[in-house]
């Protein structure tokens, strides 16, 4: 080992990160496989996977909650991408494709990511935070000692709020994006409301709202997973729920983009168009 | 395979926790309705062999049992019904911080049986006026001494009607009194529930009221297993320093003589 050159050196960090990145996707599908089976275990037996008031405390918290942000992120975003847009499509004198730009652009695309990216970091974080302290308290063993399954009990009724929440938010970004552009459109390239909306009509299509909702879907699922990964693996006491929460946010952002991509890319080689 | 009748049964039970091995060779039995105390040094594995028999620990090689149950082979599903006849107090209570005390006890009931909030209710009063603990119901976690949230933690085990209860140093930082009403408590389980204890305790007093056999762990075995009476005249060098806390002896040997040369 001592003497090995460079290269194999190299190669040898490239082949840790590598199996250490498969590990970890591998158990965070096995942690969404379990809570599955766990949940499905308890409904199998007649009764309810989880009380009804810890599902409404969560979309509470996840989902109403973040009306406000998304909402204004949405907005800020719309009235630039209108701007900017328009400002280079009126030099050919083909503005009116601003509205349809805008509203294909959130539904289908930024919609869910931006959605995707802010509850990563507001929710997610949350999530680890909450279940990593609770995994340091040892709150999570005491839980498991009764007879309980935490990955029911806990983790269950968080993946089901955000999967649930993650395509009413993504409604809630595509109609502040579509609203602020309108407004635009209406300050700066003279197209009326009624006018608007009949563009915005003709350009949206089914396909691309339901691509949008199906990824929201997948979105709100893949954050909830990995922050609650994160927040029951944690180790090393606070220094360690910090740490999780840090790797939880990055992780959850990236696997939304890299997730993001792939659908595209998926997506657009079996519907050319 | 032999079907053991007793309560809860280790056979040669090893566990190492990276370099350091805990449990060498650790073996035990536990007959119903027997309170066993555990004594043992700081850090010699007390806590440890509580979690193994929950199963939350798994050990590095040997078996555990509970009743005719292997915990160590079962499956999650299986290992979850049999917990529901174990009750555990944690050393360090493990309360559930976001939940009101009543809603800590309540919680066993909410979530695996099919009792009605009004029973559930009752229920819970009656465990928390075991611990005297009542007037607490709607305090959080964070508002309550270490002795108190011990309290709740107990009723919490209780709930369920347990036929095990494993018992972390419950009387650590209780007050004599509370710590003899606590040891009263758990008397009157094995006698008048036939409830099957086993307790770690470091406090010799409470040690030797609640216990029906003790036992010393040392260096990952049990090295004397005995009724309290004969525990106490043991000739072990082990026991009998453990006993009188003096600082002459078999335990510390190394550490004590790094002390005096400084
Ligand atoms: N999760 C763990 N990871 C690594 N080492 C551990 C872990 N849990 C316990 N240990 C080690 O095992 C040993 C026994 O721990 P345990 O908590 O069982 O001791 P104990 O007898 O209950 O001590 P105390 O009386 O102080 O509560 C300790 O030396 C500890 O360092
Ligand atoms: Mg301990």
């Amino acid at each position: 080992m001592a003497n090995a050159n460079p290269p194999v050196l190299v190669a040898q960090g490239i082949g840790h990160l590598g199996r250490n990145f498969l590990r970890e996707v591998g158990s965070m599908f096995w942690f969404i496989v379990n809570t599955f089976e766990e949940t499905f275990e308890r409904i199998q037996h007649g009764r309810v996977p989880f009380r009804a008031a810890s599902f409404f405390r969560h979309t509470q918290r996840a989902g109403v909650d973040s009306v406000p942000l998304v909402g204004l992120v949405s907005f800020f975003l719309g009235l630039t991408m209108a701007l900017l847009t328009g400002y280079q499509l009126q030099r050919f004198g083909t503005q009116r494709l601003i509205p349809g730009l805008v509203a294909i652009g959130f539904t289908r695309e930024l919609g869910p990511l931006i959605t995707g990216i802010m509850l990563a970091a507001r929710i997610g974080a949350a999530f680890t935070a909450e279940l990593g302290t609770m995994q340091v308290s040892e709150e999570v063993e005491a839980i498991e000692a009764m007879g309980i399954g935490p990955l029911r009990f806990l983790v269950a009724p968080r993946m089901l709020a955000l999967f649930l929440l993650m395509p009413c938010l993504s409604t809630v970004s595509n109609i502040a994006a579509i609203g602020a552009s309108s407004l635009i459109c209406k300050a700066y390239f003279s197209i009326a409301f009624p006018y608007f909306l009949d563009l915005v009509k003709d350009s949206l299509l089914i396909r691309d709202i339901i691509t949008g909702i199906l990824k929201s879907f997948l979105f709100g699922l893949l954050i909830a997973a990995i922050a609650c990964y994160r927040g029951l693996t944690v180790k090393g006491g606070a220094a360690g729920v910090g740490t999780s929460t840090t790797s939880s946010v990055v992780t959850a952002i990236t696997t939304v983009i890299g997730f993001d991509t792939l659908y595209n890319v998926v997506y657009t080689t079996f519907y050319p168009t | 395979m032999t079907t053991p009748t007793h309560m809860v049964e280790l056979r040669d039970v090893y566990m190492q926790f990276e370099e350091k091995k805990v449990l060498d060779g650790f073996s035990l039995k536990v007959e119903p309705e027997e309170r066993l105390v555990i004594m043992g040094q700081t850090g010699s594995g007390k806590s440890t062999i509580l979690r193994l028999i929950l199963g939350t620990l798994r050990p590095t090689s040997g078996s555990v049992f509970f009743k005719q149950f292997e915990i160590t082979r079962l499956q999650r599903r299986k290992l979850q019904q049999v917990r529901r006849h174990i009750g555990m107090v944690y050393q360090y209570s493990s309360l559930l911080s976001s939940r009101t005390v009543r809603d800590n006890v309540a919680l066993p009931l909410e979530e695996l049986t099919d009792k009605s909030r009004d029973e559930i209710d009752k229920i819970v009063d009656e465990k928390l006026d075991l611990v005297g603990m009542k007037d607490s119901k709607d305090l959080l976690p964070e508002e309550l001494s270490g002795g108190m949230k011990k309290r709740v933690a107990l009723a919490r085990a209780l709930v369920l009607e347990p036929e095990l209860i494993l018992l972390d140093e419950p009387s650590a930082g209780l007050d004599p009194v509370i710590a003899s009403v606590i040891d009263e408590l758990i008397i009157s389980l094995s006698e008048k529930s036939k409830v099957t204890s086993i307790t770690v305790t470091h406090e010799m007093d409470s040690a030797f009221r609640i216990a029906t056999r003790m036992g010393m762990l040392y260096q990952g075995k049990i090295i004397e297993e005995a009724e309290p009476e004969k525990f106490k005249q043991s000739k072990n060098p082990v026991v009998a320093q453990f006993l009188s806390g003096s600082t002459e002896g078999p335990i510390l040997e190394g550490s004590l003589d790094a002390i005096t040369k400084k």
